[in-house]
């Protein structure tokens, strides 16, 4: 407010206003104040004027008189409150809570009138001597002198704890009363509700849920266990949510949790028959789902679940893959390790929320069992192997089933740590699935090889490409030599198809020569001059072990049989052509078929029933060097065309084993110089130790080197002076340009 | 319950009848009226103020207003609430008792 733009000096008159004061003017103003007071607590206010009120309460903090007004008021309220806690205290049984509750209601009402009519001192007096405000003043003393009564409090927390306890055995009981008391606690300040309240509540809800999970867990299995926590917990949640404050839910939720769960998880997961093993191993995905959620809650409850599984299945797996039966059936092995996988990658996509951190756990434990049987590279090759011959007729044969479980399996060909050992055996199976053209589906493989080179690099199957490649050159290339023929008119006298394969690329194969029959050595002669007139500068070798051939062959005059065999077995038969009967020794002598694959041999042509073109004598099951061979004339089948089981890929023998293993060592010593080589030429200097680790870390992706033979090819680099040790520290090596 | 409007009386006789939410840009008055509905001036309706004359309680009232036109537009628009020398001081004490 401005006194307007006028110039006239404005004199501020000293204040005339009560020029002498009546003696006892505090005195008696104090007293209608005090009668309003005691009028207000009575509910009898409406008789009252606020304005003469507040105009004497003003009156006097403006006299100075702000002291005795607010001490003044101190000790009404102090009086009428000890007279209502009598009050309260003398309530019995249900009542008290009640009494209470109706008297808090009350004061709150009339604490806030009085602070009305005393704002002007709220305002000014309070402000300037740093006092309670008059609400505050009025909460404070309600909690000194009702609630902390010495008669109350301790009542109060029981009954209070009692009504609490009592909902938790399940009766029913005054949540709104209830509502009531806490709101007053929180009303009175955080730290009476806190200390009178909440830190009772805790103490006694450990107690209570420490006996109940003792009692819990002696009387239910896990995931009855656990469905009762999760029970609780909500219980507990929608306590704090009726009649708690917000501020306890955590605290509450947290001690609910130690109690029923973290003290009493491990006991939970290691329990017999329904222990987390339990559930893993029925696929309980519900409980599981139950258990992560609650564990997830605790310290530590994750890391439990997930040990316990990654256990588990590291032992299942060990099991499987060390289980003597399984090791005779290499698809039944593989096919066990993906159900094994299909069933925890499923339990992790149902119970686990898909938990990042249990894959890991999940892969690991694969990584770790898959690795401990040598043979795992071997297995999951010709799990391929089977699955792109056949097909997969038992699962609906079409190609994205067959491409999904491609993927499947190299989900578990990416555990393993020796994926040049795989690499050796699928190259053979290839070769095999390649030349006897019983791939399932020509799209199938590639797509397989696809997957391989993203997964371990154009390295890896670049010779498996190379493969593919000479098949179909092949393709050509007999196509032009049948047409060649044909223009010279040259008869063969039977069909000829020749693969050609680059050496280096196909599986290294011991070229034993046997004796082809005349016709088919003239034919091999026809083409080998074919294709060095088109090829100029190479050399041909004929594998023979790996040929097929389909003969024709009648005896008795009934309808001819088509019989499609190897060529070793083909030789055998056209033996037979000159004579019916052969020992042992003349095959060998006329075939020139190294001994194990000509016994192998005539074991399938003599041996298998319903096949056997030849009867041995003396009929054993043994071919043995003196046994003689006689052509079966009451040969009979139902079928025309009959096919002699060729000895297929199969799982090796020991020997055969033993020597993959070694030509696989034989392979990775190139590998490893190559790696040294590359280091050092990077360093220049390095010592032992780290060379060994970069080693490793390079060559991981295709399989674990050992430290003795990375030792070994650095002392075979440093003989052919790639390296050289340090004149002064023994343990340096350095590379030599 | 709230009545529109409240009748304001001075310590001089003089009836000054304005809108509750004028009125109520007094915290006093404001309390008065709403204090848990109890007291006389909230079930009558009207206050009457011992210590304030008619012309002070005048300017009060004006300031009323004044105050709720005002009191959501720029500092810079709001005009001068012009007060009289002569009643300033009684105004400047009634606006202190009417937490004004």
């Amino acid at each position: 407010m401005s006194s307007g733009g006028k110039n006239k000096r404005i004199q501020i008159e000293p204040f005339k206003h009560p020029p002498q004061m009546h003696p006892h003017y505090a005195e008696q103003t104090w007293k209608v104040l005090e009668d309003a007071i005691e009028k207000i607590h009575n509910h009898n206010a409406s008789k009252l004027s606020f304005e003469e009120l507040y105009r004497n309460a003003y009156n006097m903090v403006l006299h100075r008189f702000g002291d005795k007004l607010y001490n003044g008021l101190i000790n009404t309220l102090t009086n009428h409150l000890r007279k209502i806690a009598a009050i309260v205290e003398s309530a019995h049984g249900e009542s008290f809570l009640k009494e209470l509750k109706n008297r808090w209601d009350e004061h709150q009402k009339s604490t806030q009138m009085i602070r009305d009519i005393l704002m002007y001192m709220d305002r000014t007096y309070v402000q300037q001597n740093q006092k309670t405000h008059v609400y505050q003043l009025g909460l404070d003393l309600w909690c000194q002198v009702v609630v902390r009564n010495c008669q109350i409090s301790e009542r109060l927390r029981r009954i209070l704890l009692d009504l609490v306890h009592k909902e938790r055995t399940g009766e029913v009981i005054d949540r709104s009363l209830m509502r009531s008391i806490t709101k007053m606690f929180t009303a009175l300040g955080n730290n009476v509700y806190v200390a009178d309240f909440e830190d009772p509540f805790l103490l006694a809800s450990a107690e209570f849920y420490k006996k109940e999970a003792s009692e819990y867990i002696s009387s239910s299995d896990c995931p009855e266990y656990l469905r009762k926590a999760e029970r609780r917990l909500t219980e507990e949640k929608e306590r704090v949510s009726s009649y708690l404050d917000a501020s306890s839910m955590d605290k509450i939720v947290c001690v609910v949790q130690t109690e029923l769960i973290s003290n009493q998880m491990k006991t939970l997961v290691d329990m017999e028959n329904s222990g987390g093993i339990a559930l893993l191993r029925d696929d309980k995905y519900e409980d599981l789902y139950r258990m992560y959620c609650l564990f997830g809650q605790v310290v530590g409850g994750l890391e439990l679940v997930k040990d316990v599984m990654s256990c588990y299945v590291k032992d299942t797996g060990k099991q499987l893959v060390q289980d003597p039966e399984r090791a005779k059936d290499p698809v039944g092995f593989v096919q066990g390790l993906l159900d094994l996988r299909d069933k925890y990658e499923l339990i992790i996509k149902q119970a686990f929320k898909e938990d990042r951190n249990f894959r890991n756990a999940l892969n690991q434990a694969f990584e770790h069992f898959v690795n401990l049987s040598p043979r795992s590279p071997e297995y999951i090759s010709l799990f391929i192997d089977e699955k792109l011959r056949k097909g997969i007729k038992d699962i609906g044969n079409s190609e994205s089933d067959l491409e999904a479980l491609l993927d499947k399996v190299m989900t578990i060909f990416r555990f393993l740590q020796e994926k040049d050992v795989f690499e050796k055996y699928y190259k053979q199976h290839l070769a095999k699935r390649l030349l006897s053209g019983r791939s399932f589906s020509d799209d199938a493989e590639r797509s397989l090889l696809v997957k391989l080179k993203t997964e371990c690099g154009y390295q890896f199957t670049s010779k498996l490409e190379s493969m593919f490649n000479d098949i179909k050159t092949s393709e050509d290339m007999i196509r032009d030599f049948k047409e060649k023929m044909e223009e010279s008119g040259t008869d063969l006298g039977l069909e000829l198809s020749v693969q050609v394969l680059t050496t280096g690329s196909w599986p290294a194969q011991a070229t034993d020569q046997c004796l082809l029959p005349r016709d088919l050595e003239a034919c091999c002669e026809e083409f080998q001059n074919f294709y060095l007139r088109v090829r100029n500068g190479r050399r041909l070798t004929w594998q023979t072990n790996m040929g097929t051939a389909e003969l024709r062959f009648s005896c008795g005059g009934r309808t001819p049989h088509i019989l499609a065999v190897s060529t070793y077995q083909a030789c055998i038969l056209m033996l037979f052509n000159d004579s019916d009967r052969l020992t042992y020794q003349e095959i060998a002598e006329a075939s020139k078929i190294p001994p194990a694959e000509l016994k192998r041999n005539l074991q399938s042509l003599a041996l298998v029933k319903g096949k056997n073109i030849l009867v041995k004598e003396p009929m054993s099951k043994e071919v043995n060097d003196t046994d003689v061979f006689l052509f079966n004339d009451k040969f009979q089948s139902r079928f025309t065309r009959i096919k002699i089981g060729t000895v297929t890929a199969q799982k090796e023998s020991e020997p055969e084993k033993q020597e993959t293993r070694q030509k696989v060592e034989e392979d990775r010593k190139p590998q490893i110089e190559a790696a040294i080589v590359r280091i050092m030429k990077a360093r220049r200097v390095l010592d032992h130790n780290s060379i060994v680790t970069e080693v490793t870390r390079q060559l991981t992706a295709r399989f674990n080197p050992n430290p003795s033979v990375i030792k070994k090819r650095i002392e075979s680099l440093i003989e052919r002076e790639f390296l050289e040790r340090d004149q002064h520290d023994r343990k340096l090596y350095r590379y030599l340009a | 319950m709230p009545k529109d409007t409240v009748k304001l009386i001075s310590a001089d006789g003089f009836e000054f009848v304005v809108d509750y939410e004028a009125a109520c840009v007094s915290n006093t008055i404001k309390n008065m009226l709403n204090a848990g509905g109890c007291f006389t001036e909230s079930e009558r309706g009207e206050v009457t103020f011992k210590e304030i004359s008619g012309a002070v309680l005048e300017q009060v009232c004006r300031y009323f207003y004044y105050n709720l036109r005002h009191q959501n537009s720029a500092a810079r628009s709001v005009p001068e609430f012009k007060v009289e020398p002569s009643i300033a001081l009684e105004l400047l004490m009634a606006a202190n008792f009417l937490d004004t």
